[in-house]
């Protein structure tokens, strides 16, 4: 099956939230009740059932107030360091590509939520569990677009086929001009939703501009996990070698004693 | 029994031994189901792998508690070495490599039971640490959660693999070994042989526990 690309053209969003709504909608998950902190954003962050959400942000220039508005949610990478910590392939990868979870493979052991670059999976304590976007995977299983596109009045959230969609981004990036660039396409080995940002990448709260899979998590799965096994089986050859070639340490027979030694 | 065995163990060394040997194995069995997808099936025996985590977490308590009457119990006698005696065993590898003529006596515990001993005591430490932050990831930031599992990982490597250097040392590797942790009476043969120089020092302190001896002399670890 070819892969799916979404992309997110921030410069056509106008932070209406319709996405937002449509997410919670589709997935039937509850709001939960708002609270007035100074900024439109609301609520503050991602939540267990809360797995798209507009980030608001004011830039002070000059003579003007800019406002972005971000699109977060999980980015559905090539190499997830999510399905790489995954003790119980709950987080697995589907054929469009993207990474979906099986809720009832998750044991709720968080590994996920401290190896995901982009900090996306949160858990509920209710359930013991965790959640994040699976780009509706129900939907698009089904030939349908995901809800937050079909949401989308401005067309800032499209969907298709991987390559159109980066050809698309490109093009896009390239009209705007200035600052615009293409995010999402050239680490952890391209993820299924890219943006099309107007600022540079460091300008949006909680974008990190260099993700990758960590370190820690490549020495951990790659290295230390194969080399367990390896260093047992080698520790068992070595004392089957070491009983058959140099002998196990025997008591000395009554009498013999005072030789020593062995 | 029989007579003329020696007490080389109390009851006390036996159970905090057990405790922790029967927790390091199950939680290296749990371990395995969540490191390796293709193990996730020894949760099934437990009812599923969330079961098996909590058998994993609780398990590690418990290890916890073992590890620190292990430690309290034995550091005097194994995680200090008594120099220049144990170096010169060190360089000959306690004869268990190759042919030595005449391996430097050895007390209570050679150098390679104390290095084993200090191996599980300090890998146990980090083990139990790694894995109480582990458990609640979200208290700790993401970059320090991540250097948890790695050196929860390695403890495993280490551990792991010293587990099967002790279980062929304890069993097959050194006949009558087992007997020590088992019942706690081993014959005098093995103990000439293993540790003469402890057999001497309780010939010595008259702290000798000989099986169906008229006078039974002070119990040997406390």
């Amino acid at each position: 099956m070819a892969e799916i690309t979404k992309l997110i053209d921030v410069s056509k969003c106008t932070g209406c939230r319709s996405c937002q709504l449509a997410c919670k909608q589709w997935n039937q998950q509850p709001a939960k009740q708002t609270e007035n902190y100074g900024t439109y954003q609301n609520p503050p962050d991602l939540q267990s059932n809360t797995w798209t959400l507009i980030r608001f942000q004011e830039i002070a220039e000059k003579d003007k107030v800019k406002w972005l508005f971000r699109k977060d949610g999980c980015m559905h990478c090539t190499n997830a360091a999510c399905v790489k910590v995954c003790p119980s392939g709950a987080l697995h990868y589907t054929d469009f590509g993207t990474v979906a979870v099986t809720n009832s493979l998750c044991i709720g052991c968080k590994e996920c939520v401290s190896a995901c670059p982009f900090e996306i999976p949160r858990y509920d304590r209710v359930t013991d569990k965790i959640y994040k976007c699976d780009l509706c995977l129900s939907r698009i299983e089904a030939d349908l677009i995901p809800a937050c596109a079909k949401a989308c009045p401005t067309g800032a959230i499209t969907f298709g086929d991987k390559n159109a969609m980066i050809k698309k981004a490109y093009a896009r990036a390239k009209e705007l001009g200035g600052d615009a660039n293409v995010y999402g396409d050239k680490f952890v080995g391209g993820t299924h939703v890219i943006y099309v940002l107007t600022e540079k990448p460091r300008v949006y709260d909680a974008l990190p501009d260099k993700p990758c899979v960590p370190f820690s998590l490549i020495v951990w799965k790659d290295m230390l996990k194969p080399l367990s096994l390896l260093a047992a089986g080698g520790v068992l050859a070595g004392s089957f070698l070491h009983y058959i070639l140099h002998g196990p340490k025997l008591p000395d027979e009554p009498g013999k004693e005072e030789k020593g030694g062995e | 029994m029989r007579k003329g065995l020696i007490q080389a163990t109390d009851g006390f060394e036996r159970i905090v031994h057990w405790s922790l040997a029967l927790s390091c194995i199950a939680l290296c069995i749990t371990g395995l189901g969540m490191m390796y997808q293709s193990f996730n099936f020894i949760g099934d025996m437990m009812g599923g792998l969330k079961s098996l985590k909590y058998v994993h977490n609780f398990t590690g308590v418990f290890f916890g508690v073992a590890l620190y009457f292990t430690i309290r119990m034995w550091w005097k006698e194994a995680g200090i070495f008594s120099m220049p005696e144990d170096l010169a065993w060190i360089r000959c590898a306690g004869g268990y490599l190759w042919h030595v003529d005449k391996v430097p006596e050895t007390g209570k515990y050679n150098p390679g039971q104390k290095m084993f001993f200090l191996v599980v005591a300090g890998f146990g430490v980090i083990m139990f640490l790694t894995g109480l932050m582990m458990w609640f990831p979200l208290s700790f930031p993401p970059l320090i959660v991540r250097l948890m599992y790695v050196l929860h990982a390695l403890g495993f490597v280490v551990i792991f693999a010293f587990f099967f250097v002790h279980l062929y040392l304890g069993t097959i590797g050194s006949p009558g070994s087992l007997d020590a942790m088992l019942t706690g009476w081993v014959s005098r043969a093995w103990l000439k042989k293993q540790h003469p120089k402890w057999l001497k020092e309780m010939e010595e302190h008259g702290t000798l526990v000989v099986y169906g001896a008229e006078k039974p002399s002070a119990k040997g670890h406390h």
